[in-house]
């Protein structure tokens, strides 16, 4: 059997888990140390996994298969294909620049990284796994942390804003929990493994229709697609730094996986049925996303809002169900979550010299913190897509697939990019340039130490944004031969 | 012979050495070497008996099978885990806790017998010897409320015994036999009789009675509020257990009519409803856990309303999860109290309790989520084979019913969560925690995790057990 190197990638957050929790709470150095070593190995290995990966594969490859509750058809298995590659490189990048950007934390060291580390781990885990049973299993380990993260280490109206997210991401979960088991018991299937059930199991017109609403509203609540993306904005705002990092960066995007995944893969039917409701709620996502975020005083609800719109992009080419909307959609969730990370680990660091987010009570700040300030507007430019930058490619391909599939939505989408456009400028005027204000006093510029991960960011951003088909060439396979299920 | 009853004969050793040691001198102390010896004797014994039968005795109405013994192991290990957290306890008199003992020795009998019995005559008896130790148990407590509780509890519980005897008298008198194995032959034809269903519904009323479920849950949360701790914890786990064991023999041997089963649905709404809604509002811990107890029955009845062999199998498996979290959940709880020195912890008496000790946080974490059904943990294990047991015979509704329910029950576990983990202390004294709770702590998370993640071999286990106990006789 050759090196199982999912396996390995997931395990490190989890033997860093454990490494962590029996390290005693006073050696910090100790705990920071082992996480960083922890995350830099499986961003190495997955990176090793980008190299060793066959793009022209449609299929599952590196397939890891262990029996482990037989009686249920239970197996931990394990793959990798197009949909899931970048995002396991998508989830690898963030926790490692997340853990870098957490450094200076000084409140009970231990448990805020044993639950980093914990929340990684389950969001690998629904990325690679192949089997319901530990598909579900992960996306509730990736859920739970952020309560504990955000209700301990976070602030503004922290302990609302951490109920609210768990119930509503536990509420629609319920959906996928009911999907999976109603799939487990139809005629033929008795299994909870996905090739198996695709191949085993005729899904009746209706049942397909049901099923995907079910597992739509589960997964929707998680991409924080409208009406259910009201946990959202308020989630991003209470969380610690590196807790809305990962959680803007990565676990929003398990929502959208989780809908191509298995409802697209396995109830292709359903989802064409419920494409064009799809690409309406998209389309609410977008324009009141973008409209909801010009109105917004505080630089994080800023970003939170605009992740809405964002979100919405994913779901519209998700909407399309063609191979160039999928596309798009895998790349606007991997540029969005680097561009997200990005964002938020810039306003941590503004928020923390600053002890203020309120855009009238900030201004100058690229004269006090230049490099601070200049990651900041990067990203700004890359959310309002800026030719360049991973966003650009990503909205032009959904926009593309989306005006031949649905062209009023398509053009209005368009349209909404104006408006963030505008709100992503009015925030970079008003909080960057114009006269210094008085709370900016305290505000260092990043140091070396903290320039590094945000390069990474910024780096990684650059580079598929100018190189987008060695992106397009990872995903195409596969999303072709999604289409064609 | 003597290794199928090897459980029942330690117990009867047991008890009647503390017995004699009673009417001897040294009545006034606490016989807790003793105890935890005997305790982990009778583990050791239930262990062993697991590999012989199956066997039926005196006369078909004793049966030894991997079901009955699998469950007594669990009643074993629930004694010992009640035994070490005795030592803990300080709501009882020094003078009393011979007498203490005793009760709990006698009431474990009584369970074990409960998941052998094979005859409608053993059955009742077993039963009334597990409750009426119960009763004394939870009326052994110095205080003036605690004996209105457990008078309570008295007599709710001797009229739900009435009703059974009415059942059974039913059951009886249609079949003509009071072997269950009897019944068992011609069940199709029993249950189409009105009078054998009354009387098989009488029955299960009573064991329903023992679940907590509505509509006979009203005891609960006064008698988990009135008792001592480690007898609060002893019901919500040996107790659960047994009845969850009689339960699936009744039901194996008989089936259910198509009117009880879904009679049994709107029974597993109703408490998972109720139960949840309840426990919402409870300031009391230990009433809290009583009203999240009246839910989780409700999640087993889903399970075993589906009357099929994966049905049973993953009831037999949940009683064992719900065993383990919950004996965790009152380990942190007996902590809790020791510390606040009041025997009826406040959620506000949680507070900084991650400060105060990282390791019982983290148990009390792990715990209530595993009850909470959040995954790797045992709980969330147990719900996915149990609920998948009545989606496969098309429940849809029921189980997303339940799933909703779990994350209502979120909300309140999570409460008490926040209080450990988030909420200043009032005190920074450590929560004390003895070598003895610590080791006690580390194994139930490890246990918690552990079933959760590798299940394979436990479920695996139970549904041996259920075919060894569907066997013809």
């Amino acid at each position: 059997m050759s090196f199982p190197i999912l396996t390995s990638i997931l395990l490190c957050p989890v033997l860093g888990l454990l490494a962590v929790l029996l390290t005693p709470a006073r050696m910090e150095g100790l705990v920071k140390a082992i996480s960083l070593a922890t995350a830099a190995v499986s961003l190495i290995l997955s990176i090793f996994l980008c190299m060793a990966f066959d793009a022209s594969n449609p299929g599952f490859q590196m397939v890891e298969f262990v029996d482990w509750m037989p009686s249920y058809g239970v197996h931990y298995s394990m793959a990798v294909d197009g949909l899931n590659v970048t995002m396991i490189l998508l989830t690898s990048i963030v926790i490692f620049c997340g853990i870098l950007v957490s450094w200076g934390l000084k409140f009970r060291v231990k448990d805020f990284f044993a639950n980093m580390l914990f929340l990684v781990a389950g969001v690998f885990g629904v990325f690679m796994t192949t089997n319901l049973f530990f598909f579900f299993l992960f996306y509730e380990i990736a859920v739970i942390p952020m309560y504990l993260l955000i209700v301990i280490w976070g602030s503004t109206n922290k302990e609302y804003a951490a109920m609210k997210l768990t119930l509503y991401l536990l509420f629609g979960s319920a959906f996928i929990f009911a999907g999976f088991l109603y799939m487990y018991s139809l005629p033929g299937a008795h299994t909870f493994d996905l090739v198996a059930l695709k191949e085993n199991v005729a899904f009746a017109p209706d049942v397909q229709n049901w099923l995907f609403l079910a597992l739509f509203i589960g997964f929707g609540v998680l991409a924080a697609c409208f009406p259910f993306h009201v946990w959202s904005p308020e989630g991003h705002v209470a969380a610690p730094t590196a807790a809305s990092m990962l959680h803007a960066g990565v676990l929003m995007k398990l929502g959208a996986f989780g809908i191509l995944r298995v409802g697209v893969y396995l109830l292709p039917d359903g989802a064409r049925f419920w494409a064009p409701l799809i690409a309406g709620l998209a389309l609410c996502n977008i324009v009141y996303g973008a409209f909801v975020a010009t109105q917004q005083k505080d630089l994080k609800f800023i970003i939170g809002f605009s992740s809405v719109s964002h979100m919405g992009i994913v779901l519209l080419g998700i909407a399309t169900m063609t191979d160039v909307g999928f596309n798009g959609a895998l790349f606007q969730m991997f540029s969005h979550g680097l561009m997200t990370a990005l964002f938020f680990a810039c306003v941590g660091w503004i928020y923390d010299g600053c002890h203020t987010r309120m855009l009238d009570e900030l201004g100058g700040l690229s004269k006090k913190a230049p490099r601070i300030s200049a990651f900041f507007i990067i990203a700004g430019l890359c959310g309002l897509g800026l030719p360049g930058m991973g966003s650009f490619v990503a909205e032009l391909l959904v926009t593309i697939a989306a005006v031949s599939r649905f062209p009023a939505v398509g053009v209005i989408s368009i349209v909404a990019l104006l408006i963030t456009a505008y709100y992503v400028l009015t925030a970079i005027q008003k909080a960057f340039y114009g006269p210094p204000s008085p709370h900016t006093e305290h505000l260092h510029d990043i140091g070396f130490f903290q320039f590094i991960p945000r390069a990474i960011l910024v780096g990684v951003l650059v580079f598929f944004g100018v190189f987008p088909q060695v992106f397009i060439g990872f995903v195409s396979a596969s999303t072709k031969a999604l289409v064609g299920a | 012979m003597l290794t199928l009853l090897l459980p029942e004969i330690l117990l009867a050793i047991t008890i009647t050495a503390l017995l004699c040691r009673m009417l001897s001198r040294q009545s006034e102390t606490e016989p807790r070497l003793f105890m935890a010896v005997a305790a982990c004797l009778l583990v050791a014994g239930a262990v062993v008996s697991v590999f012989f039968g199956p066997a039926t005795l005196f006369y078909a109405s004793y049966r030894v099978d991997l079901l009955s013994q699998g469950f007594k192991v669990i009643l074993a290990a629930s004694l010992l885990f009640t035994v070490l957290a005795s030592r803990d306890q300080f709501s009882i008199q020094a003078n009393r806790l011979p007498e203490y003992y005793f009760f709990l020795l006698t009431g474990t009998l009584g369970m074990m017998m409960m998941t052998s019995a094979a005859d409608l005559l053993t059955l009742y008896v077993s039963l009334e010897l597990s409750s009426y130790s119960l009763y004394l148990l939870t009326a052994l407590r110095d205080e003036r409320r605690t004996t209105e509780a457990s008078v309570k509890y008295v007599i709710i519980g001797a009229a739900v015994s009435g009703i059974m005897l009415w059942g059974l008298s039913l059951m009886a008198g249609v079949s003509g036999t009071f072997l269950l194995a009897g019944m068992a032959q011609n069940a199709p034809a029993l249950l189409a009789e009105p009078a054998f269903a009354a009387g098989l519904a009488l029955t299960l009323f009573a064991v329903l009675f023992k679940l907590s479920a509505f509509p006979v849950h009203a005891w609960a949360p006064d008698a988990y509020e009135a008792a001592s701790t480690p007898v609060t914890a002893f019901l919500a786990t040996a107790s659960k257990a047994a009845a969850v064991a009689v339960m699936i023999r009744l039901l194996m041997l008989t089936g259910l009519t198509p009117g009880l089963t879904a009679a049994f649905g709107a029974l597993a709404v109703a408490s998972m409803t109720l139960g949840n809604a309840a426990a919402l509002v409870q300031r009391d811990v230990k009433r809290l856990l009583a009203y999240s107890s009246v839910a989780q029955a409700g999640y087993l009845l889903v399970g075993l309303a589906a009357v099929s062999g994966e049905g049973f199998s993953s009831a037999f498996f949940y009683a064992l999860a719900y065993a383990v979290m919950n004996a965790g959940a009152f380990t942190v709880v007996l902590a809790v109290a020791r510390a606040s020195a009041n025997d009826n912890p406040k959620l506000s008496d949680f507070d900084g309790l991650a400060e105060r000790s990282p390791l019982l946080g983290l148990l009390l974490l792990v715990s209530l989520l595993s009850l909470a059904g959040i995954p790797p943990l045992a709980g969330f294990t147990g719900k996915w084979i149990l609920f998948s047991a009545a989606m496969d015979k098309g429940r849809w509704l029921l189980v997303l019913w339940a799933v909703l329910n779990s994350v209502v029950s979120l909300f309140y576990y999570l409460t008490l969560v926040k209080h450990a983990y988030l909420e200043k202390p009032k005190t920074l004294a450590p929560v004390g925690a003895s070598p003895r709770v610590r080791v006690l702590a580390i194994g139930l998370c490890v246990a918690i995790v552990l079933l959760g993640l590798f299940p394979n071999f436990f479920v695996t286990f139970a549904q041996q057990a259920v075919v060894s106990a569907a066997t013809p006789w």
